[in-house]
């Protein structure tokens, strides 16, 4: 019976398109982008603020004629507003970052592949260098040496990402240069931009993909992260990890709100995107899939 | 004889890598503005004070002798002196330093043995409810950020039930002239909740490992024959799955100490555990950039360094690696 049951259990459902994670995800997104429109309060406007009524626990009502469902923070900003408008900048940051990322990443990794020789070894150790070490570690040097700004964050995130890219791609493309259309391509005499990028770069580029939805779920933990410690996005406009932030002070006076519930939205969306980004691997990368 | 030139070459190895890295750090300070406006006060100074400043500070000369001059002085410990504490840099950090080891290795001891036991008993029934359970719960603990899982960490274990301390390191006792915690049962109770913030993500990263390697081992004929002979299933997990995937979860454990190092500096700051990430993140908030450099170096050589270590050991451990190379 029992072993009737995990049977059905286990079978594998046919490919459905829509899971609970995509389903959150897409919610996500769709709050971020109507976040101007749907919350109560813009919090980066200090004319709709009322400072005396900072740290108001969930469910007060505010002056505003709105209800604080979640409360609001130590400045006095509704907390439901402050996750809208911080999932935008977490989501801009964290996916421009992984886009320009792979963007960068797949180009040098294909190249390495392609030019082989000192290009090769150039780009080869670097992209070693930088595995080497973790990737946490690889942006707080980077943010340290740049600075703090949403522009710098993303730059620091790309520096921190791209050699994972670059790595991947370079494997692929070395074995699709002694493919025999890589043969004409170059009998044809076509331009090496030509070859790089309208022949090899598309036919090495499936596996990178792959890669996509975990980096930007990487991206968004990094950029909380970078922005807890006070060296990522600035402070009077907040993403999700500085608002967990902000709240921090509040945490050991009980005022629990301020950090629960930004802190639940991000763990929300970073493990949706981990479960798509799982799910996706195991459909096209056969290798992953034993594991 | 094929282990000393594994030895050797990871060496080598590992110094090249350390330089390329200055190579680059050090580049990429100088493109990022003059280092002398950093000294003088923009404000106030004259083009007079700027230059003199320049001479003093070596920075009219070339940059490849403004490099070998860094280098010299890396080699012989010197960071330069905190602004802050007025300490030599890299003795300020080596102060700190028991704190995040002890800290470090706490949370490996619960990490490693947690990890590979679930992984071992998911593992062992690919597909069934434990199997399944474990594999989603490791992707939610893999997702929580530390910090907010640290929060949350001081909120139930600290506000709500008052059962530990919301942080600090506790009374400590001196061994070997360094302060040490985890030696008196108040720092031991100080020491359980910043642990658990660092070990629930190892205990998530251990077991994918141990899981995926005891699947692969028990397809294997040697499982197979141990199972006809007529052994225990206990005894086959025990005594023969589990050596033989020692070797990959040995090098988790190893890079993920690493790790650990790195994300010290979060745990560490939240639960002002006095260790070398919550100085490094002081060091950046205060501008003390002699205490951040000797910081930010001292954690990548000691990655790197155990990086090599943990090559070495699997080399060690493993003929396969070293025939390999």
């Amino acid at each position: 019976m029992k072993a009737e049951l995990l049977r059905v259990l286990n079978k594998r459902p046919p490919p459905r398109m829509l899971t609970p994670s995509m389903l959150l995800i897409a919610t996500y997104i769709l709050l971020a982008l109507a976040a101007p429109v749907i919350a109560p309060q813009n919090p980066y406007d200090p004319l709709q603020i009322y400072a005396w009524e900072a740290s108001s626990p969930p469910g007060t009502a505010g002056s505003g004629g709105f209800l604080y469902l979640l409360g609001t923070d130590g400045l006095g900003r509704d907390i439901v507003s402050c996750i809208l408008y911080g999932l935008r900048i977490s989501l801009v940051v964290s996916i421009t970052s992984a886009a320009i990322a792979a963007l960068i990443g797949l180009t040098a990794g294909v190249s390495a592949a392609y030019f082989g020789k000192w290009a090769d070894v150039a780009i080869m150790r670097l992209v070693d260098l930088q595995l080497s070490l973790p990737t946490i570690l690889v942006a707080l040097i980077a943010i340290v040496t740049l600075g703090p700004g949403i522009d710098r964050i993303i730059l620091a995130l790309i520096i921190a990402q791209w050699a994972t890219y670059a790595r991947l791609a370079r494997s692929v493309a070395l074995s699709e240069t002694r493919k025999s259309y890589m043969d004409a391509a170059r009998l044809m005499r076509l331009p090496t931009s030509r070859i790089l990028f309208r022949h090899l770069l598309p036919n090495s580029i499936a596996p990178a993909i792959t890669l996509i939805p975990i980096e930007v779920g990487h991206a968004v933990a990094l950029e909380a992260t970078l922005s807890f410690l006070g060296l990522g996005v600035p402070i009077d406009k907040p993403s999700l990890g500085s608002t967990v932030a902000n709240g921090f002070q509040y945490l050991l006076t009980g005022q629990y709100w301020i950090s629960l519930f930004p802190g639940l939205a991000l763990f929300g969306l970073i493990a949706s995107i981990n479960f798509v980004g799982e799910d996706v691997r195991r459909r096209l990368d056969p290798r992953s899939r034993s594991v | 004889m094929a282990l000393i030139s594994v030895a050797l070459g990871r060496l080598s190895q590992s110094v090249l890598l350390l330089l390329a890295m200055s190579v680059i750090g050090f580049i990429g300070i100088h493109s990022i503005g003059n280092p002398v406006f950093n000294i003088v006060n923009i404000e106030t100074a004259t083009p007079d004070d700027i230059h003199r400043a320049t001479v003093a500070l070596g920075l009219d000369q070339p940059i490849w002798r403004q490099y070998v001059l860094f280098l010299d002085n890396v080699i012989q410990g010197n960071f330069g002196t905190s602004y802050i504490y007025h300490q030599p840099a890299l003795a300020l950090v080596m102060s700190k330093l028991p704190a995040t080891l002890e800290l470090a290795c706490v949370a490996m001891l619960v990490a490693a043995p947690a990890g590979t036991g679930v992984g071992l008993l998911a593992g062992r029934r690919k597909g069934g409810l434990f199997d399944c359970a474990a594999l989603r719960s490791s992707v939610f603990a893999l997702s929580i950020p530390s910090f907010w899982l640290s929060m949350m960490l001081i909120l139930l274990g600290a506000i709500l039930t008052g059962w530990f301390p919301s942080g600090g390191r506790g009374a400590t006792t001196s061994v070997l002239r360094l302060e040490w915690s985890v030696l008196t049962r108040d720092g031991l109770w100080h020491m359980i909740l910043p642990a658990l913030a660092l070990a629930i993500p190892n205990i998530a990263l251990i077991a994918r490992l141990s899981r995926s390697g005891t699947i692969e081992v028990e397809s294997l004929d040697f499982t197979r024959f141990c199972r006809a002979k007529g052994l225990s299933p206990r005894r086959i997990l025990f005594r023969h799955t589990l050596p033989n995937i020692s070797v990959p979860i040995m090098t988790i454990i190893g890079l993920q100490f690493g790790g650990m190092l790195a994300f010290a500096v979060v745990v560490e700051s939240i639960f002002s555990w006095p260790g070398v990430g919550k100085l490094l993140i002081d060091s950046i908030q205060l501008l003390d950039r002699p205490v951040v450099m000797a910081t930010l170096t001292f954690i990548s050589v000691a990655f790197v360094a155990l990086n090599a270590f943990v090559d070495l050991f699997h080399a060690v451990l493993d003929p396969r690696v070293r025939l390999a190379s």
